[in-house]
């Protein structure tokens, strides 16, 4: 109850900044204030704001999913963030707004239109940003319902609640299929981020992402003290991973000890013992009815490392009067079952692929993927748009790095712990952090600061989803109504539109959402790696390439796109489930700027170079800009 | 009022920054795939070393070069990196 009363707290504090942001943009100019903060983007402003959009659900969700699934190699995985505020902010940031500027372009679609006085380009960068953005939103939106139901779970006003959204969806198509608890935590998560950020639009968006980039901050430092002060130290939790071995996936059938007298439930994450002294933990939840005393067979996990059976079984959390019996073989870990030290080494376990979790080449697409891909995302662009000067950009790039310095390599360290603290999560794998921050904090004898630590990840999932919408607004609105259909529109009218299609948006994510993929990592890695193919090598020619024109610059946000989908598409074929197809062991994001890089020169070099006024305006000594 | 030079200038800045900055991730990305080809795979049947309470590997191959980097992007970001004075809005 606490825990839920400090949450609140934080709640009410994104409100009143929205509100007081809405205030203060009150008389500027509607459209550049509600999309780009009319430009004036101070030192906290713009690099919390950088940092907290880039830190969303993946990196406090996601990420700490796979942390806890295959160990220490993470920390080789997410090693391109070392350089990923350098490469990020200072690859494109200065050019971006010099150039934006000079356009009196607010979007990133504008951009390239005014740059190449195409409206053609502008279209398809509009086109290519909302149906990639939409995936991100999805993703996003997932996670924050996840992190609310982690937060809800067994309150009695929330248990009611469910109970009621599910007798009222039950009947209704697609929607009537998803859990009630996801529903509702989704709907609430929905309501609120819409809400803030239609009524406080850009100002609001980067002053709430302060907020919440102080926020996580604050709660990965909380987590890392309680972690190493509760696992005994990191030494104590690396040794204890060394002898563990990754689970098996496996189908029981449960036996009760007696026939059931009366209907009951049994969730999905049970502890129940199998034989003498083995353990599952069950991946689906089971009815039983009176004077049943066995279930069909229901699929688990099956732990085989001794020391976790004896902790579990010790905790007290296995229920009684049930047992289970192994129907048909266990299904092993493609690489790692049975092997001693595979969570501190690489590759990795991994329950399919035989040659693990990550190779040499994977890690190096990663490496490249992670500070490339994060220079090619329209949301961080268009941020580079919204600094005041260089100053502010340079010193920007100083706090990102430490901040995210702070960040990303302390998740490692207190998930790789989380195995030793929370044995079995690989059954909800993309809620081990807000149930680390519940187990930490009650173990602690302070669970009300279980709502700050659970605000962390929260707010990360908010202040992404509050920028990837306005960014799909901001293209429908400014790209498509202002430019193409209505270019005379009044201030009043696109007001209200701004505020119309900011929500629909939302609420075409909701409805999206209601069967999402298991890992949010896929989703959000393929949303990131669509817009980075689409819009990295297209920026870079944009603003370095005096040559480039129009057509080169389609073609390669053609070639980079429907690369990653083809070779997502592949990956489908191939296994079934959403995913990669690593073409000779490399991620598809790096064949797309490969073959966007190439589609950008031949188009360009085959097509007449842009007039000579318009080079002059960007790259020429014509233009009022200068050094200092 | 300082005195103005020409676009060129701040465009050839912008490139020379770009350029150096594609040097560090490079130097970066060889040191830690190297570092880690070699040190982080499983060998079955040996005690995986720890330093610091973590895999050796991590240390040498991940956050040895990550305070590296830290510290070369506080002097990319404050020494390398000039000033470009920017446009008034126009919207």
């Amino acid at each position: 109850m606490t825990a839920l009363l400090s949450f609140g707290l934080y709640m009410i504090g994104v409100f009143v900044l929205a509100i007081v942001a809405n205030r203060a943009g009150r008389k500027k100019a509607f459209v550049s204030e509600y999309f780009l903060g009319s430009k004036s983007i101070g030192l906290w402003a713009f690099a919390f704001t950088y940092a907290a959009t880039s830190a969303s659900g993946g990196s406090f969700m996601g990420f700490p999913s796979l942390i806890y699934t295959h160990g220490w190699v993470l920390a080789w995985w997410i090693a391109g963030y070392m350089v990923v505020p350098i490469i990020a902010l200072g690859l494109l940031a200065k050019r971006i707004n010099q150039v934006g500027r000079i356009a009196g372009a607010i979007t990133i679609p504008e951009l390239f239109r005014r740059r190449f006085e195409s409206r053609r380009v502008g279209n398809l960068a509009t086109l290519l940003v909302v149906f990639f953005m939409f995936f991100f939103l999805m993703a996003q939106f997932k996670a924050g319902a996840q992190i609310m139901a982690t937060l809800f779970e067994g309150a009695p006003v929330f248990e009611s609640a469910v109970v009621g959204i599910e007798k009222i969806t039950a009947e209704l198509p697609w929607i009537g299929a998803a859990e009630g608890d996801y529903l509702l935590c989704l709907l609430v998560f929905a309501v609120s981020v819409i809400a803030y950020t239609t009524f406080g639009g850009f100002r609001a968006v980067v002053w709430t992402d302060v907020m919440q980039g102080v926020v996580m901050g604050l709660g990965v430092i909380i987590m890392l003290v309680l972690t190493l002060a509760q696992v005994g130290g990191l030494g104590n939790a690396t040794r204890k991973l060394g002898e563990m071995t990754p689970p098996q996936e496996v189908r029981v059938h449960v036996i009760l000890d007696e026939p059931a007298t009366e209907l009951f439930r049994v969730p999905k994450g049970e502890w129940i013992r199998l034989g003498e002294d083995g353990l599952v933990r069950l991946r689906s939840s089971f009815t039983m009815v009176p004077y049943q005393r066995e279930t069909e067979w229901i699929d688990a996990f099956r732990i085989t490392t001794q020391a976790e059976i004896e902790q579990i079984l010790q905790s007290g959390e296995v229920r009684e009067g049930m047992k289970a019996t192994l129907f048909g073989d266990p299904k092993p870990y493609a690489y790692g079952d049975g092997l001693k030290g595979v969570y501190l080494t690489a590759p990795g376990p991994s329950a399919t692929s035989a040659t693990g979790f990550l190779g040499v080449m994977l890690a190096l697409s990663f490496f490249s993927f992670w500070t490339f891909s994060g220079a090619g995302q329209p949301s961080y662009m268009v941020r580079q748009m919204a600094f005041r000067d260089t100053l502010t950009l340079r010193r920007s790039i100083v706090m990102v790095a430490v901040y995210f310095s702070l960040i990303y390599f302390p998740l490692v360290i207190i998930f790789t712990c989380a195995r030793v603290l929370l044995p079995g999560m690989e059954v909800h794998p993309d809620r081990v952090m807000p149930e680390m921050a519940a187990l930490l904090t009650s173990n602690a004898g302070v669970p009300w600061l279980a709502g700050l630590l659970i605000a962390a990840p929260f707010a990360a999932v908010m202040s992404s989803v509050d920028s990837f919408l306005l960014l799909v607004s901001s293209g429908v609105v400014r790209d498509v109504y202002q430019e193409s259909i209505n270019p005379k529109a009044s201030e009043k009218q696109v007001k209200r539109l701004s505020y119309l299609v900011t929500t629909v948006v939302g609420i075409l994510g909701v409805l999206a959402v209601m069967h999402p993929p298991q890992f949010l990592q896929h989703l959000i890695v393929f949303a990131a790696a669509g817009l980075g193919a689409c819009f990295l090598m297209p920026m870079i020619f944009a603003l370095y390439w005096p040559r480039s024109t129009s057509r080169g610059i389609m073609a390669g946000m053609l070639a980079g796109g429907i690369t990653v989908l083809v070779l997502y598409l592949v990956g489908f074929l191939f296994t079934k489930q959403f995913g990669e197809y690593l073409l000779l062991g490399v991620h598809p994001f790096l064949w797309a700027v490969l073959f966007s890089s190439l589609a950008i020169l031949i188009g360009s070099l085959t097509d007449e170079p842009i007039p000579e006024p318009l080079k002059e305006r960007y790259f020429g000594a014509s233009s009022p800009t200068a050094q200092r | 009022m300082k005195e103005r030079e020409p676009l060129a200038d701040s465009f050839r800045q912008s490139r020379k920054e770009f350029l150096c900055m594609i040097g560090i991730w490079a130097f970066f990305a060889v040191w830690t795939m190297t570092c880690n080809s070699i040190l982080a795979p499983l060998r079955e049947g040996e005690e995986v070393p720890l330093l610091f309470g973590m895999p050796e590997w991590v240390v040498w191959g991940v956050a040895l070069p990550w305070v590296l980097a830290l510290s070369v992007t506080i002097w990319f970001a404050l020494r390398f990196m000039k000033d470009t004075e920017l446009e008034e809005e126009k919207s």
